[in-house]
């Protein structure tokens, strides 16, 4: 089937299998930031945003994506960079495979926490695995960027 | 999950005649779960315009469509306000915060899975669900006969009460499947749910009835719990151990609620 995909405030056109995922159709169209990990929706790094808010593109049907706005890392621009900053200044920015997401989410927390606090901030990225960082230095990135001590 | 064609009707009577009519076909709710099957389907039908994401107020009773995602019933403040957080904190452990957005409670329920928690919690309020076909039906009816096969759950519809709940899990660690789940709630009687037994949750009888005629009962009751239930094994936990955590919830969820 085909359909117009808004990713990142641009039209894509796209013909994808009925039963296909926006994640595969995402890194079809080249968006290869959105990576595919566990692919059973447990691991977090397909993180996208619909409409702002964070879902894992591995679950998401493409043919549902049509009239929303999706936001990969590449559209969050200079958004990210200050996310990602904080995080290599911790230097807990390792293999990288989990950073997109792990960004997107955390932008996506950023406006929809008013308070944030540390148990806020882990409860909202419980859902984004790393293996190589043990945490602790992205926390310390991330506190900074939320205005949390 | 795999199916061929992708289907957005436009009006519940069009959605009922697809379902019934191809046997093979199926509702997709979030697809979290429908999608680690490896079931070939005709035909994905999705009710996205079909306006079942909401949650309202009606007179004394809540409404909730059942294309809402878990995570918006998590931190809506009229499910928060009416039964305290009874049911965010049967979901706040589900993954992740990407997952409950795209999960809806419609799937959590018709899905029924034994280690749904939002099935533990809806047990102990007065709940009934609106399907197209069957119309209402009380919750614990069709969690516990599962004569609905096949219709469109529509809305989840839960009486406004006034009084105290409380939710109990257990799990190893805080994203994995649980390996229990407990409800108590204390509105006009006490109710008593146990769910990843791991079979789906269920109602109490025995321990209910007796913290009902006497509410100092409280060890008597609960050590009703473990007889009154069946218990098994799974990859998480084997029976024994599910069997001496069980009283240990229901007893904190009672202390909880009837403070
Ligand atoms: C990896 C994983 C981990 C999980 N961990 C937990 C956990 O820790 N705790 C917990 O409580 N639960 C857990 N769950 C279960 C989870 O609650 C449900 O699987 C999920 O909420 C299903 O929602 P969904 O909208 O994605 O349903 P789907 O997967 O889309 O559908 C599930 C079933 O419901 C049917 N359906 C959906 N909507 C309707 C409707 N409106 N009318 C009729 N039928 C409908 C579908 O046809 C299908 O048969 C987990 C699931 C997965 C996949």
């Amino acid at each position: 089937m085909k359909l117009k995909l808004n990713i990142n405030n641009r039209y894509y056109n796209a013909n994808i299998d009925a039963d296909e995922s926006l994640l595969d159709v995402l890194r079809h169209l080249g968006f290869k930031s959105v990576k595919k990990g566990c692919d059973t929706g447990t691991c977090g790094v397909c993180s996208v945003l619909i409409d702002g808010e964070p879902i894992l593109s591995c679950q998401f049907l493409a043919a549902r994506a049509e009239g929303h706005k999706i936001t990969t890392v590449e559209g969050l621009g200079e958004k990210a960079d200050e996310i990602i900053d904080v995080i290599i200044n911790e230097g807990a920015d390792q293999c990288g495979y989990c950073g997109p997401a792990l960004v997107l989410t955390t932008y996506a927390m950023k406006q929809e926490l008013k308070n944030p606090t540390v148990e806020k901030i882990n409860h909202y990225l419980a859902g984004n695995l790393c293996r190589c960082s043990g945490y602790e230095g992205q926390l310390r990135g991330i506190k900074k960027y939320m205005g949390v001590e | 999950m795999r199916f061929e064609k992708y289907i957005r009707p436009q009006n519940f009577e069009e959605a009922l005649q697809i379902l019934k009519s191809d046997q093979n076909s199926v509702i997709l709710g979030g697809t979290t779960f429908l999608r680690l099957s490896d079931r070939k389907y005709s035909t994905g039908i999705d009710l996205s315009d079909l306006g079942l994401d909401f949650i309202k107020e009606v007179n004394d009773q809540i409404e909730i469509g059942a294309y809402t995602s878990l995570r918006k019933i998590e931190t809506d403040p009229i499910i928060n306000k009416n039964f305290g957080n009874l049911l965010p904190k049967s979901i706040e452990n589900l993954i992740g915060i990407q997952f409950r957005n795209n999960a809806t409670i419609g799937g959590a329920i018709f899905g029924r899975l034994g280690f749904t928690e939002i099935i533990t919690a809806l047990l102990v309020l007065d709940c009934e669900l609106e399907f197209e076909e069957n119309g209402k039906v009380d919750f614990n009816e069709f969690i516990s006969n599962w004569n609905i096969k096949r219709d469109i759950l529509k809305k989840i519809i839960i009486k406004k009460k006034q009084g105290k709940s409380s939710y109990k899990m257990m799990r190893n660690s805080s994203a994995d499947f649980p390996i229990l789940s407990v409800a108590v709630s204390n509105f006009d009687t006490i109710k008593i749910a146990v769910g990843t037994r791991p079979s789906i949750a269920k109602l109490s009888e025995k321990a209910s009835q007796l913290i009902n005629s006497d509410n100092n009962k409280i060890n008597e009751a609960v050590n009703l719990i473990t007889d009154e239930f069946k218990f098994g094994d799974d990859l998480r936990a084997g029976k024994e151990y599910r069997k001496n955590i069980a009283p240990i919830l229901v007893k904190r969820a009672l202390q909880e609620v009837l403070i």
